[in-house]
């Protein structure tokens, strides 16, 4: 399993740290067949990338090369269509906040005035907006691992269901399917301490359950919703993931009287390394961006600022307090800190990561 | 279902309209009216496109008041505003300030149309008026009152509830003594602008300095020097004791009152066609209480919205929604809208010709509110708020307000606080609109 590591740290890995569900396809895609020569080839062979000869295309064993002539007509028209959403979803929009952050200007934008980085000053003055950044760093931490843990534990017991094994998938994919705001709103309801079901049940077993006068309360109530949406994501990639462990190493450890427990930490665990990282990687992503609309319809943001997670706050103060500056100040402090989360992650977690499976 | 109707019925406008298309001009009018209310206003404008066949107007639903406003702003800044657009009374120093509207007044005098700005209801009339002159068509106006459970009261004992707040406290504990419900009352979801804003118009509390902005933007909040502390220290004792419930999220206050869990209810009259058709307890409605050391009360200020006319379109399509204003500043629509609705009718007249037509003898609790708003004459506490950001204020105000429910705050720290952050919010909007407004003053014509 050691000769794979110069793989993992291969140049190709670092230069695309936003686009790790391609990385990941690359270290599953290859058969468990090739040949150690071969790996060794293509740490070789992506050295010499970058200075190929013309005319003299690599014949390098086990590698195939994909050729669409000379022209650079065709691959530009198939990127088109990626890059285009790129430029006007992503780049123009992040241009504007940009320019944004540094401006006061009023809702309908009669008046702009230039303020350097006052917008952003007025941030890191703010005890409300210190308390978001507590708050998300719980938030998504807790989502993360309890969106791991869960779906490892389920993917892993997919193997031992004999019966019905695809109604027991589809039951966990099912979250999936329902809009954030909806399950937002089922969570609230199911919790709600004066009509929810749950919460009396809560109430019954002597908890005081109140996520409307508690914040830990609403935290983990946000928390929980946040992950069940997100546990299936998980669930997928893991059960896949575990379909590549090999067989024969399982049955073998059976065989050397390894229990189910020992062979999943021992064996399957480390192998779904590649895996876990990735999902890692994109729980703090879909954290950090894509649950406001789970805080929406569940606390608000409340009790007291309790729940107001950074991408909430974003939303709130650009789209219902029309503070257009903060707002786009708090946008651009977010992408920093989602991408130094996601760079902190490969530096320093990637390299523990196997990918030789 | 009920959106299903509404659009239903717009495409029944669009369709009637479509034969005389060529000769009809078409404006649109953004709105954030949904349900009942939906309903009730794209027949308004059915009747408007029946009256006449000249103008066409087009009622589109842009979601909640939020969204509405998000909608025309970003319509504006790409140059493609609607002609009208319906705005909360929160929004409305944006709104005057932005340089994006057309004076409504000002349009009406100009096209010739003789609307009685004096005999609208003064707290309606001098919340949508600047210097003056009516800036906006007050369209939606409403009021808190106070909803409770006769059945309640009746089996603890009581004929209705009391006047002032001491005595109604005593009410409602002893409600819940008596085991008759274990909800006194429920926490509006709006209690900032009820339990709060309208509470110190009718106790006479000043809320900001400079006649609670309408003197100017260098107005300042002070409701925490105000008994303003003492009400919410009232509340968090009353949820502490059980007296008064959070609906929370997942759940309206309303729905636990309609259901007669709780026996008592602060809420906007416009509430009225909805509690008429969900509620199956034996409900009625009364003034909302004020405190035993202030008598007598002053009015309840208004909450709601107002027709605003955006800049940028041609004379014939201000011909048109000149015409719907009208329409709607007439007497008879108002009372209709009055009575499908329960939002006050905004000029003495319709009031007059509701009263006279006997229609509160059927409905006495559709006039508390338009009594409530007019009693007395309007002060510098009780006429209003003009705040700028009075959104973002608000939203700042509630986070403070429940750090004392969650017991994280005293009520004086956390409106010391509301306060702090609050004025820092309006010394943002002094430095971004200082000399604005001035197209608004009658004598720069």
């Amino acid at each position: 399993m050691k000769a794979s590591a110069p793989i993992a740290t291969s140049p190709i890995w670092p230069e695309a740290p936003a686009d790790p569900p391609s990385g990941l396809a690359r270290s599953q895609h290859k058969s468990p067949g090739e040949t150690a020569a071969g790996r060794s080839a293509v740490t070789e062979r992506a050295s010499k990338a970058r200075t190929p000869k013309r005319g003299q295309p690599d014949r390098e064993p086990g590698l195939k090369r994909a050729n669409f002539g000379r022209g650079a007509g065709l691959p530009t028209l198939l990127l088109l269509p990626q890059v285009l959403i790129l430029v006007f979803f992503f780049f123009i929009p992040s241009l504007r906040a940009l320019t944004q952050s540094v401006l006061l200007s009023d809702p309908f934008g009669t008046t702009v005035h230039f303020v350097w980085f006052d917008n952003f000053k007025a941030l890191f003055a703010s005890g409300e907006y210190r308390q978001s950044l507590v708050t998300t760093a719980w938030f998504t931490v807790a989502q993360n691992v309890i969106t791991l843990a869960i779906a490892v534990v389920l993917a892993f017991a997919t193997d031992r269901v004999v019966r019905a094994r695809s109604v027991y998938r589809t039951l966990i994919l099912l979250p999936y399917a329902i809009a954030p705001a909806i399950a937002g709103i089922l969570w609230a309801f199911l919790f709600n301490p004066v009509v929810g079901p749950l919460a009396h049940m809560l109430h019954a077993l002597g908890i005081s359950w109140d996520p409307n006068r508690n914040p830990n309360d609403a935290l983990w109530l946000v928390i929980m919703a946040a992950s069940w949406k997100h546990i299936c994501y998980d669930y997928i990639f893991l059960v896949v993931g575990l379909l590549a462990v090999p067989v024969s190493l399982m049955e073998a450890a059976a065989v050397d009287g390894a229990g189910p427990i020992r062979r999943f930490f021992l064996i399957a665990l480390p192998m779904l390394g590649p895996t876990i990282f990735f999902l890692a990687v994109m729980n703090f992503i879909y954290g950090f961006f894509e649950t406001f609309a789970i805080i929406d319809a569940v606390t608000h943001g409340g009790p007291a600022g309790a729940t107001n997670i950074l991408v909430y706050k974003v939303f709130v103060d650009g789209f219902i307090n029309l503070d257009l500056g903060s707002s786009a100040a708090q946008s651009v402090l977010l992408m920093t800190f989602a991408l130094i989360c996601t760079l902190l992650q490969f530096r320093y977690f990637e390299h523990k990561v196997n990918y030789g499976v | 279902m009920k959106k299903i109707a509404f659009i239903a019925a717009l495409f029944g406008v669009l369709a009637s309209a479509a034969p005389a298309q060529a000769a009809r001009v078409e404006v649109q009018w953004w709105h954030a009216m949904s349900g009942v209310l939906g309903e009730r206003l794209g027949e308004l404008v059915e009747k408007f496109n029946a009256s006449q066949d000249k103008y066409t107007v087009v009622a589109v639903a842009k979601g909640n008041y939020d969204e509405v406003t998000n909608g025309v702003i970003a319509a504006y800044r790409a140059k493609r505003p609607p002609e009208m657009v319906q705005i909360a009374e929160r929004g409305y120093m944006t709104m005057l300030l932005s340089g994006a509207v057309v004076p409504v007044q000002e349009l009406l005098d100009q096209k010739g149309y003789k609307v009685d700005f004096s005999d609208f209801i003064k707290p309606v009339a001098s919340f949508w008026s600047y210097k003056g002159r009516m800036s906006a068509m007050p369209f939606n106006s409403s009021t808190p009152i106070f909803w409770y459970n006769k059945d309640h009261f009746q089996k603890a004992g009581f004929d209705k509830p009391a006047a002032t707040w001491q005595e109604l406290e005593t009410q409602l504990y002893a409600i819940k003594a008596k085991g008759v419900s274990e909800c006194g009352t429920v926490l509006p979801g709006d209690f900032f602008w009820s339990l709060l804003e309208n509470y110190s118009a009718i106790n006479n509390q000043p809320y900001g300095t400079l006649a609670n902005g309408f003197d100017g933007l260098g107005t300042e909040f002070v409701y925490n020097k105000t008994k303003v502390v003492s009400q919410v220290a009232r509340l968090k004792k009353w949820l502490d004791d059980g007296v008064l419930q959070i609906a929370g999220q997942g759940f309206s206050p309303e729905q636990l009152f309609t259901s007669g869990r709780c026996s008592t209810f602060v809420n906007s009259t416009a509430s009225h066609g909805n509690i008429e058709r969900n509620a199956k307890i034996n409900w009625s409605a009364t003034f909302l209480p004020h405190e035993s050391d202030i008598n007598p009360p002053l009015n309840s200020t208004i909450g709601g919205g107002a027709i605003w006319v955006m800049k940028g379109h041609t004379p014939e399509r201000y011909d048109a929604v000149a015409a719907f204003l009208d329409f709607v500043a007439q007497a008879e629509t108002q009372v209709w809208w009055h009575g499908v609705t329960g939002y006050v009718p905004a000029t003495n007249k319709a009031y007059a010709l509701a009263r006279e037509r006997g229609y509160y003898k059927d409905h006495p609790t559709r006039e508390i509110a338009v009594l409530q708003l007019s009693r007395g004459t309007p002060n510098d506490n009780s006429r209003g708020f003009r705040f700028g950001n009075f959104v973002q204020t608000m939203l700042a105000q509630r986070s403070e307000v429940e750090a004392v429910f969650t017991g994280q705050k005293q009520p004086q720290q956390a409106m010391d606080d509301a306060v702090k952050r609050g004025n820092e919010i309006l010394r943002q909007f002094e430095k971004l609109n200082a000399g604005k407004g001035t197209e608004w003053a009658p004598e720069a014509k």
